[in-house]
């Protein structure tokens, strides 16, 4: 897939893990004490807070991760030519020498052409003369 | 049980009776279309173009400069960052006043929309790049083909003249006899 592509995915990718991220978060954190009005809420079983936070610690490495694979791939960029119009010159430029290198070509060719069909014709009359000398034996 | 047949097909080939006799006496195919048709209840452009820079200044705000060149690499990476940041900015407003995380939502958006638009943008300029490289391919082709037809006619012409001195040896001696 070309670079542009692969950008665009990667930014597709951020914004998925994103919000993969935040809704994990969500659904699974453990309620929390809000107001001294309300007593303590009933502490779950440690496991689950383990694996939580675990998950949360990944979770937050694959999204960094893609953020450094992102920056990674802009500096694969092959943006050399800087500017429009300067692409736009060299395409000028080339078309002309396309231009020029086709005609040679196309004389190249007739010229081939012309020497092929004296050589058949040559070849042809060498042909009717061996023909023609073998006749009278 | 009602079964529905399909609609006949368009009486158009009625006009195109003579076409084997006279090819001129049937209708002209239509010509193209230009600028917006209507297809299927939606309207169309044949003109794509990118959602020009008038996007940014109607729809979605713009975070990086405007200008002639812009420096793609750095805008891109910066807006990276930037995305980063609202990402934790986010993540910490959930924490201490979680009914204000549109602004914040919002501001993510923002920035998506802006990378891709500034990806987006960077398409015309690969499809000229893509078109140097196959205009320096094809004259690569040509000129290789230039060499190659120069070289067999200067063997043809060898050969020709190889052949001349054969004949000339055994001609004489043929003619002799």
């Amino acid at each position: 897939m070309d670079i542009i592509s692969q950008l665009q995915e990667q930014v597709n990718t951020i914004a998925s893990l994103a919000f993969n991220t935040f809704g994990t978060l969500q659904r699974d954190s453990p309620p929390v004490r809000l107001s001294p009005n309300y007593p303590e809420p009933p502490a779950n079983p440690t496991e689950d807070a383990e694996n939580f936070a675990e998950q949360a610690k990944l979770m937050s490495a694959a999204l960094v991760k893609a953020a450094k694979q992102f920056d990674a791939l802009v500096a694969a960029l092959p943006l050399a030519e800087g500017g429009e119009e300067a692409q736009l010159k060299r395409i000028a430029e080339l078309q002309a020498e396309n231009d020029a290198v086709g005609q040679e070509l196309q004389r190249q060719l007739e010229a081939a052409e012309k020497e092929l069909m004296e050589v058949r014709e040559l070849f042809s009359q060498a042909a009717d003369n061996c023909l023609n000398l073998k006749k009278p034996d | 049980m009602a079964t529905a047949t399909y609609p006949p097909p368009p009486p158009y080939y009625k006009l195109y009776k003579d076409y084997l006799q006279d090819p001129k006496s049937a209708p002209e195919p239509p010509p193209p279309i230009e600028g917006t048709y209507v297809c299927y209840g939606g309207n169309y452009t044949t003109d794509d173009i990118l959602p020009a820079w008038s996007l940014e200044d109607q729809g979605v705000r713009q975070l990086y400069p405007k200008g002639p060149n812009i420096d793609f690499k750095k805008e891109l990476r910066s807006l990276n960052r930037e995305l980063q940041l609202h990402i934790l900015e986010l993540a910490d407003i959930l924490v201490e006043r979680p009914s204000q995380y549109a602004r914040r939502v919002e501001d993510i958006s923002l920035i998506f929309k802006n990378l891709h638009h500034l990806l987006n943008s960077l398409r015309p300029h690969q499809a000229r790049a893509t078109l140097i490289h196959i205009l320096e391919l094809q004259i690569q082709r040509r000129k290789q083909a230039v060499e190659d037809i120069k070289r067999r006619r200067e063997e043809a012409q060898r050969l020709l003249k190889e052949s001349i001195g054969t004949l000339e040896d055994t001609g004489a001696s043929f003619v002799l006899k």
